[in-house]
């Protein structure tokens, strides 16, 4: 095994080993457990640091073998069921994976006071939750995919239901039921694409790769395809989640402690886009041909009422979560525009609404702690209280909403000018049917607007907590002194510009040097990407053929 | 009744003395009680011991695998295993929380229950099967009566023996039918499964198969189903557990179980002929039974209601993989089929037992854990049980990656394949009827999966009571440290199994191989194969 499979295993399962630590030292006091934490999602950190640069800047060309491979049979193949724990990074993954690591560490600082009640437990939960999550995206075999997938579920059911705010249990019951229904139905989904996948002598595989190596050299009819499309899409939709099944998200975000707002949105539902990378789009082309347009303008539909309902809306964090049902349309709308621009940006998207509304969520969870409110109304011109954190604000706000130079603009760019190719560009070369191209002209149209919206409630909610004359809640603007004996509002601390210093390190870096994250992933994409306009295309030739048919039958 | 029968039941016939000891000296004694769970443990332990030295395959040798009425194979040999372990967690369950002075009744049932399981396992003939059922049945009145609690537990206790009077009765009905048939066409009529089987394959092939074979299979399906408690005859599970404590609700939640489904496995397959009305009868039972059971547990305040009609729900379950292995009965999905439904019943066993041993740890005093106010903040007062129980919810709601998930994949993908293998490739063309079943087996699967969605539903509520609720009664719990052990075991074996599956997949599969090995096979080299198969090595593809 190379050094850079056992780094991969270590990484993984740091966290797990983490708890361990964190039970074991519990007695000795809080700040210790929090030390150990941060400690331990550090050195978490520091390995997938060490991946993310040991990763061949070239990326991982599909059915070459991926980078720093773990292969172990776990079931045992005496069984006939060869389900093995194998794990590696690919072009896929490697962002993902790394985000997680980063917003685990992000989580643990940002946590640091604002959990007193059973901090041992609560940080075990997060390093519990952080190896689900590296598990995730690491796993090279459907069903430990889907272990660990699962198994996420359990860590933030009880983050949501034990830490959260006034309506937690409601909350947690509701997040686990409904991303649980959609998930049971991605698994028959997962065990119809293994068994349809067999090999040459009928035996099964579980392997990701060796599943995509398969049905793209053996694919499925098209009736299958469509079946188990909708059986993933079902809990793939969920969890992005996809318009009209958002409903649970605002609530789980806004019962969440802040490390769980920022853990779910930075990565959770992250999980749903990159199952749709991994599973339907390489591997269910046809399919993804035919849903394209259904997927797209739920992708839209999700961006325009997210960013409306956004508005409307009197609490910070519920804007911030809407916002993110409405960021989630642009990555699912780059990934079904199914061109290579679109699917670049949107996977890059990913990321960035991790790193831009992970580090919302974090700035909202500062403002709470200082405040114990989030009511947009009862706030007005903190910067003049607390400068460093307005500026902190700005930043993130600038970069959810696209400004140049920060990563959301290269994001929103690279996804709008795919669907705009899908819309225009695309209509001579491969030219499909004139109706579905008045429809992607509308997607993209709309999906502009998007941005206009976005632009409008995020800078609007700045304006009213951050900018005017000054006003704080609770009487803490009363003459004399702060209403609830709770000392003077101190600006951000040091603890707080380390939690999201790094995330602002990343969002400069993604907006001025894309490339970096591009290439590593880059190959990949494309090879999805033919797939699709492969697929396309033999959808299209069957639905002209189909209008041919129909016209002729008319005649 | 040969020497080698006798030697074949050595584990039965210690746990039987056992038990026997404990009744007539738990009769004489009356000082303190536990000595009798510590004395059955040590026989428990003798007789696993026993168990494990019959499966040297040198014992073995030039034997033929049926020992008159008994039959010497993977399935038989899993069970007994598993009867000895849930013995183990009984007795261990029951050290404290059995009023005075009834110790040596108590355990020495448990230990008949036991024998009865182990028997059941073995019995390939009708009259000892019966007599290995009842041998699970009279003695959990004597344990349900002991453990009565109020005159609702009176009335329960009393509900469930003339109900499973009458189960037995009609099952012994059907019994007579498949003793009837056995004799048509000239052969002598025999108790034996597989002469019942050989003259209804003959008479199949024949043409001339009677009509009663399928009134048979109806009444035994009726009177194992009041075991399995599946609809229509699952309605005395909620009150009888209700009406009784913990450790016995937990009994009677998995013992019957276990019997029942290795019963119906053994006279399903000894009744050809009657495939496809078995696969639509037992098909439907399975999705009302799952449905039913985990809609009404959605609506239950007291926690052992809740956990009856959870147990109802997993009933349904394992007899998806039954009617997988029903749809073709010689193809190797039929095996995988029938594994999952053993895997299965075994998986929703452990976590089971483990969470009734726990719930019976959390009594306080002489009061059982009612609802789930009873239930409220033991996150914080009593992390360790807490966290057991919530293992044993995750578990049984399927969650990876505990030993449940395991049980539902290998569930769940029986009927995918059989749907899968029924659409046409490549253009062929296929029956209407071929379809329509496939998509049969489709709706199973996907009902089944949502089914599991809805019953995480109740599972977490559990979970938040314990975890997102402040205490409302802060008293110790007092059901003794033997439950809290017994409860310890199960999670230990619920997470580890979670992390290992392999081991329990491939005894499974070994197990489901043998009971559907062809009669028409030398038993002697099926014996062979399947002995060693649960020893050490895989059994060879045949």
């Amino acid at each position: 095994m190379s050094t850079e499979s056992l780094v991969l295993l270590a990484t993984i399962f740091l966290p797990l080993m983490g708890v361990g630590l964190v039970w074991a030292v519990a007695p000795s006091g809080r700040s210790v457990v929090r030390y150990v934490a941060l400690a331990v999602s550090l050195a978490t950190l520091a390995g997938a640091a060490w991946l993310v640069a040991r990763f061949p800047a070239e990326g991982i060309a599909e059915g070459t073998e991926a980078f720093a491979t773990v292969n172990a049979p776990w079931l045992g193949t005496a069984s006939g069921i060869d389900i093995r724990f194998h794990v590696a990074l690919d072009g896929l993954s490697l962002w993902l994976f790394a985000l997680s690591a980063l917003l685990t560490a992000t989580s643990v600082l940002v946590s640091w006071t604002a959990i007193t009640e059973r901090v041992s437990e609560f940080f075990a939960m997060l390093l519990l939750l952080e190896t689900g999550m590296l598990g995730v995206f690491a796993a090279q075999d459907i069903i430990l995919f889907y272990v660990f997938f699962e198994f996420t579920l359990i860590p933030l059911f009880f983050l949501i239901g034990i830490w959260g705010s006034e309506e937690r249990r409601y909350a947690a019951i509701k997040f686990f039921l409904f991303t649980l229904a959609g998930s049971m139905l991605t698994f028959l989904g997962i065990l119809a694409i293994v068994l349809n996948a067999r090999g040459v002598g009928g035996e099964l595989t579980f392997s990701i790769p060796e599943l995509t190596a398969r049905l793209a050299a053996n694919p499925l009819g098209f009736d299958l395809q469509l079946l188990i499309f909708v059986a993933l899409f079902a809990g793939f939709a969920i969890k992005v989640p996809l318009f009209p099944f958002h409903t649970w998200l605002p609530l789980a975000h806004v019962q969440a402690p802040t490390a769980g707002s920022v853990i779910l949105a930075g990565v959770l539902l992250k999980m749903g886009t990159y199952g749709f990378l991994r599973f339907s789009l390489p591997m269910l082309p046809d399919a993804t041909a035919a849903a394209m347009p259904w997927m797209l303008w739920l992708s839209v539909a999700g961006i325009v009422y997210g960013a409306l309902v956004a508005l409307a809306q009197g609490d910070m964090k519920r804007l911030i979560a809407y916002s993110s049902v409405s960021h989630l349309g642009y990555c699912m709308l780059g990934l079904f525009a199914l061109n290579r621009l679109g699917m670049q940006g949107g996977v890059l998207q990913t990321i960035n609404h991790g790193l831009s509304t992970g580090g919302l969520f974090a700035i909202v969870g500062m403002v709470y702690e200082r405040y114990h409110t989030r009511q947009i109304g009862e706030f007005g011109g903190l910067a003049k209280r607390t400068p460093l954190l307005a500026t902190m604000m700005v930043f993130f706000t600038f970069s959810s909403i696209g400004l140049p130079g920060l990563n959301g603009f290269v994001g929103e760019t690279l996804v709008l000018v795919g669907m705009f190719q899908r819309g225009w560009a695309d209509v001579d070369a491969a030219g499909p049917p004139a109706g579905l191209a008045g429809q992607y002209q509308w997607i993209s149209v709309l999906a502009v607007t998007g941005v206009v919206l976005g632009a409008w409630y995020m800078l609007w909610l700045v304006q009213r907590v951050f900018f005017g004359p000054l006003k704080e809640p609770h009487g803490h603007d009363a003459p004399g002194g702060h209403g609830d004996g709770q000392g003077a509002i101190q600006d951000m601390n040091l603890r707080e510009i380390a939690a999201l210093a790094p995330l602002c390190a990343f969002i400069l870096w993604i907006g001025i040097y894309p490339q970096f994250f591009l290439d590593r992933m880059s190959d990949q994409l494309d090879t999805i990407t033919d797939r699709g306009a492969a697929a396309l295309e033999r959808h299209e030739a069957r639905e002209a053929i189909e209008v041919r048919m129909a016209s002729e039958s008319r005649r | 009744m040969t020497l080698d029968t006798v030697l074949l039941l050595y584990p039965e016939i210690v746990v039987l003395l056992v038990a026997t000891w404990t009744y007539v000296g738990g009769a004489f004694a009356t000082r303190e009680s536990a000595r009798w769970n510590w004395f059955a443990l040590g026989g428990l332990a003798v007789a696993a011991l026993q168990l494990y030295r019959q499966l040297e395959p040198t014992v073995f040798t030039d034997q033929v695998s049926t020992f008159g009425p008994m039959t010497a194979d993977a399935l038989m040999y899993l069970a007994r295993f598993v009867a000895l372990a849930v013995g183990a967690v009984f007795v261990l369950a029951t050290m404290r929380s059995t009023p005075r002075g009834q110790s040596g009744e108590i355990v020495g049932s448990i230990l008949m229950v036991v024998a009865g399981m182990m028997l059941v396992a073995g019995a390939t003939e009708l009259v000892t099967l019966f007599l290995a059922l009842e041998l699970i049945s009279i003695p959990t009145y004597v344990i349900l009566y002991l453990g009565r609690r109020g005159a609702g537990g009176d009335e329960a206790v009393t509900k469930y023996f003339f109900l499973s009077i009458l189960s037995s009765a009609v099952m012994l009905y059907g019994f007579s039918f498949l003793y009837g048939l056995s004799g048509a066409g000239g052969l002598a009529a025999s108790t034996k499964l597989a002469d019942i089987r050989a003259s209804l394959v003959a008479a199949e092939a024949a043409g001339t198969l009677s009509p009663l074979a399928s009134v048979a299979f109806v009444l035994v399906l009726a009177g194992l189903a009041f075991k399995l408690a599946a609809v229509p005859f699952h309605f005395y599970a909620p009150d009888v557990y209700h009406g009784t404590s913990s450790v016995n609700a937990g009994l009677l939640a998995v013992a019957p179980k276990i019997a029942g489904l290795i019963a119906l496995v053994r006279l399903l397959f000894a009744m050809p002929g009657v495939e496809s009305l078995a696969l639509a009868v037992i098909s439907a039972v399975a999705l009302l039974t799952m449905t039913l059971g985990n809609v009404m547990a959605l609506w239950q305040a007291n926690v052992r209601r809740m956990l009856a009609y959870s147990s109802i729900a997993h009933g349904g379950y394992l007899l998806i993989g039954l009617v997988v292995a029903l749809h073709r009965p010689d193809d190797p999905t039929a095996q995988s089929g029938l594994a999952a439904a053993l895997l299965y019943a075994v998986v929703y066993s452990v976590a089971s037992a483990g969470a009734f041993a726990a719930l019976a740890y959390l009594a306080r005093g002489t009061r059982e854990v009612e609802t789930l106010d009873d239930l409220a903040g033991i996150g914080r007062s009593q992390p360790g049980v807490a966290a057991l129980l919530a293992v044993f919810m995750f578990s049984l709601a399927g969650i990876p990656p505990l030993v449940g998930f395991w049980g539902k994949l290998a569930i769940f993908t029986g009927p995918l394949d059989v749907y899968l293998a029924s659409l046409p490739s490549d253009g062929a063309v296929v029956a209407d009827s071929a379809l329509a079943l496939g998509q049969w087996y489709l709706a199973l699967a996907v009902i089944g999966v949502l089914n599991a969605a809805v019953a995480a539903a109740y599972y977490l509520r559990i979970v938040a009571a314990m975890y997102f609720r402040p205490a409302i009664d802060d008293a110790e719990p007092q059901g003794g440290l033997g439950a809290l052990a017994a409860a310890t075991l199960c999670g230990l074996a619920v997470v580890a199994g979670g992390i290992f599956p392999g081991v329990g997949l491939k005894y499974a599969q070994s197990a489901g191989r043998a009971a559907l090995a062809p009669s028409s096979e030398p038993p002697i080299e099926a014996t062979a194969h399947a002995v060693r198969g649960v020893s050490r090595l895989p059994t060879p593809d045949r």
